[in-house]
């Protein structure tokens, strides 16, 4: 598992660059690492989960850092060498800065994430139930869903200060929304049969819903869920930019206001790291409720 | 057990489906209903199911209107309609269960059927991982499990190849043999009609053209006395007209 973050850390920190949304980049990265499992156990660790691009990339990074050190192209602060990141993070784990952040990156982003998940389900199930529900929402949902979840910040934290709350309502908002789109698309497309079979077996209306409707709707809200989760990220970065005392997008402009480019450095590795274990866990969680789901490239050939 | 269908008439929007439909199914008869598609045979069924309303007359299982779905009517539908995120023995088992038969008394239901349909050995794969065949065996011992009074089957072989069909037909045959159940099966094959039905109610462009007595001893094939002539019989009533009809509309249309 440690080898598979590896692999991903190189893709975040050039999405760090890239600064553009990751939402659909999430989709992008779930082939690697599908294929990645797929490969037939014979084949050596290296190439069973591909790590050489991941080490190349490294080795290359180190020596255009060291070359750098001695010819000067630019500042050699600018790119510090992978070694010397390890180095420094190594000295800024013993201070306990990198468990601190880490802990409270996690918890509001957990927190953000669940809350958000849970009432997007609720409203999806409200929706899908009463129409008149759905007539009143829909539209206003329409209306404020396409602004962007980090225009909302600053409004937050005047209206809810600085502390967790604003932080926490902001991933729960950006959540919030491709979670309810899917996850309401997902019970309105249950098959009517399927309804119907379950009403001539004796399925009372809340069985319908608790046995056909929800498992059904599973695979979707799941796929609300991996879209939302690029997206609450960086809610989750930007909002502890702006008045935030901990975690790890305060890392780095505490780094950046001090000058400390091995630290930024350092955050936004872990950043990566700490993204590719929550789509992990996803993932998982993704394969042990979806045992049932066969298809796509993978049955299509051998 | 007695369903009666009572001149029941259903339209959508403008154009009229069904009219004047009367019919009575008695408890152990196995009725199909034969008839090109677009005849309203699977409307009147959905109906008889409690998915649908009629727009005029009623349906009645046992004198007591029917309002909508119930356990009492058992569906099989065409595509299976299985639960994918269930295992076979699950799927079996969801009748029992939501009729609040406990969870162990369910599956024991559920083995039961099961083994009726010969699956035993695959009652914890999913459904996708069956053939066609299978996924409506398992849909028969499904309908079968919520031990419903009357059985409705919708082209319940409609998808499958014709190899698997006849398969599926014997199947259903030896399970009618041992069960006795009420049956009300929707089809569009004059064989299947005939080598599974005690009666055959021939549709035609939303009315009942006729009713005939099959009457054949069990179990039947294409060489039991009778079939073949029985086959055309029909076949002359479901096939009869077309032409003509179709004579018709163009003089009418010039």
């Amino acid at each position: 598992m440690s080898s598979a973050k590896l692999s991903t850390v190189k893709e975040h920190t050039l999405q760090g660059t890239a600064a553009s949304e990751s939402g659909p980049k999430v989709t992008g990265m779930k082939p690697a690492g599908r294929s990645g499992e797929r490969t037939v156990p014979k084949e050596s660790f290296f190439k069973r989960y591909n790590l050489l691009p991941a080490i190349v990339f490294f080795l290359v990074w180190e020596g255009f850092s060291r070359l750098n050190e001695t010819l000067t192209l630019f500042n050699p602060r600018f790119l510090p060498a992978p070694t010397v990141l390890l180095q420094e993070g190594w000295v800024l784990a013993q201070t306990g800065i990198i468990t601190e952040s880490i802990m409270a990156s996690t918890i509001r982003i957990a927190a953000g994430f669940l809350l958000g998940s849970i009432f997007a389900v609720a409203l999806g199930v409200f929706m899908s139930k009463f129409r008149s529900v759905e007539r009143w929402f829909s539209p206003i949902l329409n209306l404020v869903g396409p602004i962007p979840a980090l225009a909302l910040l600053p409004l937050f934290i005047i209206w809810f200060g600085i502390g967790e709350f604003p932080k926490i309502l902001l991933i729960a908002w950006t959540t919030f929304i491709p979670v309810l789109v899917y996850t309401l698309d997902g019970f309105k497309s249950v098959p009517s049969t399927l309804i119907r079979s379950a009403l001539s077996l004796g399925a009372s209306e809340r069985q319908i819903f608790t046995r056909v409707m929800l498992p059904a709707a599973i695979p979707n809200f799941l796929v609300g869920a991996q879209v939302s989760l690029g997206l609450s990220f960086s809610a989750l970065i930007v909002s502890e930019m702006m008045g935030a005392s901990s975690g790890l997008g305060y890392m780095i402009v505490d780094a950046r206001n001090y000058f400390k480019i091995t630290n930024m450095f350092v955050a936004i590795i872990l950043i990566g790291l700490e993204y590719s274990l929550f789509s992990y866990f996803l993932k998982l969680f993704e394969r042990r409720v979806l045992a049932w789901r066969k298809g796509g490239l993978r049955d299509a050939l051998e | 057990m007695k369903l009666e269908v009572r001149e029941v008439g259903k339209g959508f929007g403008e154009r009229s489906i069904l009219r004047d439909i009367n019919l009575v199914v008695h408890e152990h008869e196995f009725i199909c209903i034969l008839g090109h598609s677009g005849c309203g045979k699977s409307t009147l069924l959905n109906m008889i199911a409690g998915y649908l309303h009629p727009d005029t007359g009623s349906i009645s299982v046992d004198g007591e209107a029917v309002k909508g779905p119930s356990k009492s009517r058992g569906m099989v539908f065409q595509d299976h309609a299985l639960f994918p995120w269930m295992t076979v023995l699950d799927n079996i088992a969801f009748g029992p269960e939501v009729q609040k038969a406990g969870k162990a008394q369910a599956r024991q239901t559920a083995r039961e059927f099961l083994e009726l349909v010969g699956l035993e050995a695959y009652a914890d794969s999913y459904p996708a991982e069956l053939s066609g065949g299978m996924k409506q065996r398992v849909g028969i011992a499904r309908a079968l499990a919520g031990q419903p009074e009357i059985l409705l089957m919708d082209e319940p072989f409609g998808a499958l190849d014709v190899l698997t069909r006849e398969t599926m037909r014997v199947e259903l045959q030896k399970i009618c043999a041992k069960l006795k159940p009420t049956i009300l099966f929707v089809t569009h094959s004059i064989s299947e009609a005939v080598s599974l039905a005690d009666r055959v109610v021939v549709m035609k462009h939303g009315e009942i053209s006729d009713i005939f007595e099959v009457g054949l001893t069990h179990p039947r094939s294409f060489h039991s006395p009778g079939f073949g002539k029985m086959m055309s019989r029909i076949e002359r009533i479901l096939m009869d007209e077309e032409p003509q009809e179709l004579l018709q509309m163009k003089v009418g249309s010039s």
